[in-house]
This record gives structure tokens, C-alpha cells and sequence, in this order.
């Protein structure tokens, strides 16, 4: 190779100085590129579209691993946000809920100006034995509730009288129990009673009116209120509506059959009348 | 004193397993109606017991249940189970003593004169404040048996185990 070069190196320079000058002319000459420019390219041009799709394919690929990436973040924030409208539709239902009974309070106790002090309670329990219609409080003497308070539902219908009272709880003898006795009058016609749990009825959730005239005229659905006569309770409070009226055995009064107008099954929410004024 | 640590022992078993009989009534069958009623267990809790430890041991467990129950549950009168559990405590411990070993049927008897006892005396209550109500009282009385009678097997199971750990062991 060294000889080579020796011998025919000058012939080289030469050849490679021609070819030179003539490429140049010729890429002078050409409107398009040089043909060796042009081998050159030709050659190359698969390598670089190869390296292109491979380069285009990591992109991709990056891309989607980010997208991936930020979709997941997304999700997972975007659950986080349904689980929290979700707790906030769960309280607004119950907002609502409160409300609708706290408006149906207000109503009443804009209507009944004598019922001025009520304590709100949540029934914790209901009835604990067969024998007994109760209700247990979580609310007692702490805040004011004393025995032989009455107990109403929003809408101002009797459920109850507070048989026991603790510092934080207290006991409701509902109005079908056996224990339970109130003075009672029926709204139509002025009929004054006694109205009073009875074991054979306490089960259907019904309870009797007893001690009215035997001639009285009552109908069915006639409703029955609280006289105020018999115990220390506010008048007007409604107990229930007539289902049937029967003649005693003794044929001198007759007694009805009431439903009572509160549903004991479905209550959570109840209010304690602390004190009430005598209307006269 | 190994007796008297012993007796400690055996009674703060039966003790246990009552509490733990009164959480499952309160917590959780309370609020099932079966037939129009709730299991109630109860009379069961006073008289099961008794099978295993006899007349008077049992009669006065049955006394400490009826206090804890009347101190838990509204009634007719302040003291109705404190008067009628050790009744049921003694005929359960006569009962398992004199006529039927301690065992389900025993067990199931008693717990059947129990329901009679307690649930008689709250007609007889009613009887005596002019609204008696026999005939209701009597379907109650069958259908919160019957309801509550299934639940005899485990709890003889759970005091005969009680039995056995604090009677048969060292």
C-alpha cells in the first residue's frame, strides 16, 4: 500500500482532483442535486425514515405511558370527588329531611303559641318487649325532660308520654301501651272520653276511647284530641282518628276503636313539651 | 380459698355469657319480628342456667337476671322480673334436679315454664287493673315461646360449656 501510494500517489491527487472539479461543474450545471449527492441520499434515505418511524415510536410511546399516567391521577381525583358530592347529597337528603320536619314544627308551633318550649329528641329504640309500646329518647332530665311529658311528632300528633327519665335518656310509653290513659275528646262533636291503651288491641297499633255516651254519633274518621282534663297535658294535640265505635257490655256508654294518627314504626325524630301554657 | 376462687370463677362465666346473651338481644334481636313478635330471651337467661346449678344457686342467678332486667326494660310494675325470675330459677333447678337431667329438653321445659310464669303474672297484672286480656295474653305468651324457642339450643350449649369448664377441670 505504501509503495503504492509511492508510486501512483501523484496519479491519485490528480484523479481525485478531476473527479472534484468535474462534480463541481456538473453540480454547477445540474438544476437538481449532484449525482453523487444524489447516490448518496438514495442510499441513506431508508436509514432515515427507519430512524424517524423508530424515533416517532418512542414518542408514542412516551406519550401514551404520560397520558396512562396523568388519566389515572385524573380518575382518581375525579373519584375522590364523587365520593365527596356523594357525601354531600347524602347530607343535603338528610338537610332536607330535618328541614321538612322542622318547617312542619314551625308551622305548628305558630299555630299552637302554647306550645312554646320543645326539646327535640332522636328515638334510639324502639320497643324492647311484646308486652310494652315504647320508645327510648336520647335525650333526658339533662335538658329539661321530666315524667309525664308529652311527646309529639313534627306535625304535632300525640305519640307518647315520657314513662322514665335519665340524665341523657328517657322512656316513651307510646299511646297504645296498657299504662297509657289521657283524656280525650272528639273534635266533631265535643264527645269527652278517656282514651287508653288495651292490650288486646296494642298489637294492631290501635287503642280505645272509653267512657263515651251511649247515643253518641261518631263516625268513622272522626279525629280525637287531647281534652287536657285528665293529667297534666295541652289540649288540641291529636291522638288519632275513629276506626269503629262499639256499645260497653254493660250498654251504658260506648267506647271507639282508634288508630292513632302517628306512625310509632316509622318515627326518628320526636319533641318533648317541656311546659306548655293552659289555653283557656 | 382455692373454693372460694373457684366459685368467683364459675360465676363470672355465667356472669359473661349472660352479658353476652343480653348485647345479642339488644343489639341484634330486638330489632327482628318474627310472627308479629321479637325473640325474647330473657326468661331463657333465668331458667337455663338453673338446670345446670340446681334450686337454689339457680334461683339466685335468676334473682341477679330479673334485677338487671327490670333495671333494663319498662314493665307493668318496677319489680316484675326481680319477683318472677327466681320462681322460674327454682322450678328450672327442681325440674333438672328431681325429673329431667340437665340437657336441650330440660332446657326447652324450663324455659317453657318461664314464659308461663312471667308472662302469666303480666296477665294476672292486667286482670287485677280491669283490663284483663287472657285470651290475647295467652297467644302472645305461644307465639313469643315459639318464636324464642329455637334459641335455646345454643344458649344450652353455651352454659353447659360453662358448666364443664368451671366443674370439670383441675
Amino acid at each position: 500500500m505504501k509503495n503504492f501510494l509511492k508510486q501512483h500517489g501523484l496519479w491519485v491527487l490528480f484523479a481525485a482532483a478531476v473527479l472534484s472539479v468535474a462534480l463541481a461543474v456538473m453540480s454547477v450545471l445540474s438544476a437538481n442535486s449532484s449525482p453523487l449527492v444524489n447516490l448518496t441520499g438514495m442510499i441513506v434515505s431508508p436509514f432515515r425514515a427507519g430512524y424517524t418511524a423508530i424515533a416517532t415510536w418512542f414518542n408514542d410511546l412516551q406519550n401514551y405511558y404520560k397520558d396512562t399516567t396523568d388519566l389515572q391521577a385524573e380518575n382518581a381525583a375525579l373519584r375522590q370527588q364523587i365520593a365527596k358530592n356523594e357525601e354531600t347529597i347524602r347530607e343535603a337528603e338528610a338537610a332536607v329531611e330535618e328541614n321538612k320536619r322542622l318547617h312542619e314544627l314551625l308551622k305548628l308551633t305558630q299555630k299552637r303559641r302554647d306550645l312554646s318550649d320543645l326539646e327535640a329528641a332522636m328515638v334510639t329504640e324502639h320497643e324492647v318487649t311484646n308486652w310494652t309500646s315504647s320508645l327510648t329518647l336520647n335525650k333526658g332530665t339533662s335538658l329539661g325532660i321530666e315524667v309525664g311529658d308529652c311527646v309529639i311528632d313534627e306535625c304535632g300528633n300525640l305519640v307518647g308520654i315520657i314513662d322514665q327519665a335519665g340524665t341523657n335518656w328517657s322512656t316513651v310509653l307510646t299511646l297504645v301501651d296498657t299504662d297509657t290513659s289521657l283524656g280525650a275528646q272528639v273534635f266533631r262533636t265535643k264527645d269527652l272520653g278517656i282514651a287508653q291503651g288495651d292490650f288486646a288491641l296494642m298489637r294492631e297499633n290501635r287503642l280505645r276511647m272509653d267512657y263515651l255516651p251511649a247515643d253518641c254519633r261518631l263516625l268513622a274518621g272522626d279525629i280525637v284530641e287531647t281534652s287536657g282534663l285528665l293529667g297534666n297535658y295541652p289540649s288540641g294535640l291529636v291522638i288519632g282518628s275513629v276506626e269503629e265505635v262499639q256499645v260497653d257490655d254493660s250498654g251504658a256508654s260506648s267506647y271507639a276503636i282508634l288508630a292513632p294518627e302517628a306512625n310509632f314504626d316509622a318515627l326518628t325524630e320526636v319533641f318533648v313539651i317541656k311546659s306548655f301554657e293552659i289555653v283557656t | 380459698m382455692i373454693a372460694r376462687n373457684e366459685t368467683i370463677l364459675k360465676w363470672s362465666l355465667y356472669a359473661a355469657a349472660t352479658a353476652l346473651c343480653l348485647l345479642v338481644q339488644g343489639g341484634l334481636l330486638q330489632r327482628l319480628v318474627f310472627w308479629g313478635v321479637i325473640p325474647f330471651l330473657y326468661p331463657l337467661l333465668a331458667a337455663i342456667p338453673a338446670t345446670y346449678e340446681g334450686p337454689l344457686a339457680g334461683s339466685i342467678f335468676a334473682l341477679t337476671v330479673g334485677m338487671v332486667c327490670d333495671l333494663l326494660l319498662p314493665g307493668p310494675m318496677p319489680c316484675l322480673y326481680t319477683l318472677i325470675f327466681p320462681l322460674a330459677g327454682l322450678c328450672a333447678g327442681l325440674l333438672s334436679q328431681s325429673w329431667l337431667p340437665a340437657g336441650f329438653l330440660c332446657s326447652f321445659v324450663s324455659a317453657a315454664a318461664a314464659f308461663l310464669l312471667t308472662d302469666g303474672f303480666r296477665c294476672l297484672l292486667l286482670w287485677m287493673r280491669g283490663s284483663a286480656a287472657w285470651q290475647a295474653g295467652a297467644l302472645l305468651t305461644l307465639r313469643e315461646f315459639c318464636v324464642t324457642a329455637p334459641l335455646v339450643i345454643p344458649l344450652t350449649l353455651l352454659y353447659r360449656a360453662v358448666f364443664r369448664k368451671t366443674h370439670f377441670d383441675g
